[in-house]
């Protein structure tokens, strides 16, 4: 038995190729499946298949080497792709590895941005239509309920997708510092930049519904506040804006500051000292540097923001370590279950074989003892049972542990109990 | 006297204190469900033994060193899961840090009942007595979340992260909790004094001792703290600043003058 991983990513793969492969809807995967599960000497199949990677797994009791050309036929021919044109892409990992490989896909530690959640999710997706097209069976079931327990711990036990990583995500973590409630806080927009409107959209998702909008045309800043629910005010009212805000999105195209400190501190007395977070994604800066010296004032721009977002990276790298950790932790215990797989039938066998003697045994008994009540044949019954346990707890336990040296013990036991001669 | 139940509180005090504190170094909060249950366990035994204390010398179990920060170190742990409830911050790993550091230091006091004159023996003296305390508690408690809310402003401020900032609420929330501390604490610390005053009067006629003329010098530093937060204009940050220094004094009143003058008003 088997386990082989095969596919491609954004890190082996450019995405000319990746698009070629990819499986674009569950009908492909469903159809894909059908056709890898009858391929000889494959037994069990899940493909997964996101933007970035796809990557066939599968449980076979083939030879490698012939099964690993069977999935490269498979891809090529389901993609009408010539195999030189993705073969040098590919990864290929056996047992062990590919375990630790659909862990680390699974807990996000092989994804573009580590510790993104939606991969735990598709893997979890493509696994339900393997399931649902009984292309998996024992083992890959098991796998995948691993591989999702896997994730699930790495989330729980690390940090790794804690601290946001994209800069307007980073914005509204550290509005969020700040004030409890964003849907009573009010934001104002001054401006039209892109990544401004980007902020303004994840804030506008945490819950913002006060929305304002500010720019030099005022027509621009009109439209603007339309596509926010918002409403658009004049530029030149812009220090009253202030002082009504809570939040200051800055994102003009100015080359100058267009917010100074002097501006915010006669603002603050306005607003009684309340807070004021203050973001500046302008190149050349449109905020006075020195609002953030003021009390209460909080002033980032897209470098500080940038330095939030390269530290969390740090950071998520950082618990990408301790992951690692449980992901190995993770691969032993599959292979624990694994290998007690290979001993469950030796263990029935020797058990069958006993309660047949043992069967056989009492029924001489019962013909020879003919006048015993059967009181005394229901205690003969039970003590034998009783016997027959106790001296089958050691075997049972020594094949089911897990020892460096499992197949002999297997054979050992094969030949001690007689179970070969008997299936002979 | 109920000691086992003293005991027994301290220990589950102290399990508390190191989930609370591993908790706070790794900052996850994945054991605030097991620091608040040993924090409620502890908190009722803490209770039984003080009521068990109370019933047999029938006096306010905070006449001596031992009672009083014992007393101490149960009402910060109450206002702290009061607060808890109140608020989904990590309020009460802190407050098991420092009741557990409080109930420790009770512990190497004696712990035989203080003698009190029988003319001093009044349900006013327990009530002036109990609410000083408690008052005490509060600010207690508010001075912490002064140097939390200190600690997210720095961090949110100077743009530097990955310290203890990551488990602590917003500060919004954290000046509010700050807020309504002083709020209640203020007037509960002011009839205490006002009790205990009338009560001193009408004892030793106009005397003052240390401990009345510290306690009155640090209800000024709160009235302006009071004033200032309830105005309006004195918050967040310099309402951080005014509320350490408060404390500061109150520290400074309740353990070095009792210390310093060997007793709980010198001249009763």
């Amino acid at each position: 038995m088997n386990l082989i991983v095969l596919g491609l990513n954004h890190k082996t793969a450019p995405v000319e190729i990746r698009e070629k492969l990819a499986f674009d809807t569950q009908e492909s995967i469903r159809e894909g499946l059908k056709k890898l599960t009858q391929t000889e000497g494959i037994k069990e199949a899940v493909i997964v298949s996101t933007c970035n990677r796809v990557e066939v797994y599968v449980c076979t009791n083939g030879e490698n080497e012939k099964i690993i050309k069977s999935l490269k036929q498979f891809l090529s021919e389901f993609h009408n792709i010539p195999i030189k044109d993705f073969e040098n892409h590919l990864y290929i990992f056996n047992n062990k590895d590919a375990v630790i490989h659909l862990f680390k896909v699974a807990s996000s530690l092989d994804s573009m941005i580590i510790g993104e959640p939606q991969i735990t999710g598709q893997v979890k997706d493509s696994f339900e239509i393997a399931l649902s097209e009984r292309a998996t069976s024992l083992i890959l079931n098991h796998l995948m309920n691993r591989a999702l327990f896997t994730a699930k711990r790495v989330r729980n036990e690390t940090r790794i997708g804690e601290n946001p990583v994209s800069v307007s995500y980073a914005a509204v973590g550290l509005i969020k510092k700040v004030f409890d409630d964003l849907s009573k806080k009010s934001i104002l927009l001054v401006g039209a930049g892109e990544m401004a409107e980007l902020a303004m959209r994840h804030l506008i998702g945490s819950g913002i519904k006060n929305v304002y909008v500010t720019n030099r045309t005022y027509e621009r800043a009109k439209e603007l506040a339309k596509e926010f629910n918002g409403i658009a005010v004049s530029f030149e009212n812009l220090k009253e804006q202030i002082a009504k805000s809570d939040i200051v999105i800055c994102s003009t195209g100015a080359p100058n500051y267009v917010i100074t400190e002097q501006m915010v501190k006669e603002v603050m007395p306005l607003r009684k000292h309340k807070p004021l977070f203050l973001i500046d994604i302008s190149v050349p800066r449109n905020i006075d540097p020195l609002c953030n010296e003021l009390d209460n004032v909080y002033l980032y721009n897209i470098d500080d923001l940038q330095d939030v977002v390269d530290s969390n990276i740090l950071e998520r790298k950082k618990e990408a370590e301790k992951a690692l950790n449980i992901i190995e932790e993770e691969t032993e215990k599959f292979f624990q279950w694994l290998n007690s797989l290979q001993s469950v039938p030796v263990i029935v066998s020797i058990r069958n074989k006993a309660e047949q003697v043992r069967q056989e045994e009492l029924e001489k008994f019962k013909s020879r003892f003919k006048e015993l009540p059967p009181e005394v044949i229901a205690s003969v019954d039970y003590l034998t049972q009783s016997i027959i346990n106790k001296i089958m707890h050691s075997p049972t336990i020594a094949l089911k542990n897990n020892c460096d040296n499992k197949e002999i013990l297997i054979f050992a036991a094969r030949r001690l109990f007689g179970i070969d001669s008997e299936e002979e | 006297m109920g000691t086992i139940f003293f005991e027994l509180a301290l220990t589950l005090y102290f399990a508390g204190f190191l989930l609370s504190l591993a908790g706070i170094v790794r900052k996850k909060d994945d054991l605030d469900k097991a620091v608040f249950l040993l924090a409620l366990a502890g908190f009722i035994l803490h209770t039984i033994y003080l009521v068990i204390r109370y019933i047999k010398s029938g006096q306010a179990p905070v006449f001596s060193m031992h009672e009083a920060t014992s007393f101490f170190a149960w009402s910060i742990l109450f206002i702290s899961l009061c607060m808890s409830f109140c608020y989904r911050a990590k309020v009460l790993n802190f407050g098991v840090i420092l009741s557990f550091i409080f109930m420790f230091i009770s512990a190497f006091f004696p712990r035989t009942i203080p003698f009190i004159k029988p003319e001093l023996r009044s349900l006013w003296i327990d009530i002036h007595a109990l609410m000083a305390v408690f008052g005490i508690a509060l600010f207690s408690i508010a001075f912490v979340f002064s140097v939390l809310y200190l600690i997210q402003e720095r961090a949110i401020k100077f743009k530097k992260f990955g310290g203890i900032e990551r488990i602590l609420p917003n500060l919004e929330i954290l000046d509010r909790i700050n807020y309504r501390l002083i709020f209640w604490g203020f007037p509960i610390y002011t009839v205490a004094l006002v009790v205990g005053f009338v009560k001193y009067l009408s004892l030793l006629g106009f005397l003052l001792d240390p401990k009345e003329i510290w306690s009155f010098l640090t209800w000024i530093v709160y009235l302006a703290i009071f004033y200032l937060r309830v105005k309006g204009d004195w918050r967040k940050k310099k309402a951080a600043y005014l509320t350490i220094i408060g404390f500061l004094l109150i520290i400074f009143g309740f353990f070095g003058i009792n210390l310093l003058t060997e007793s709980f008003h010198k001249p009763l």
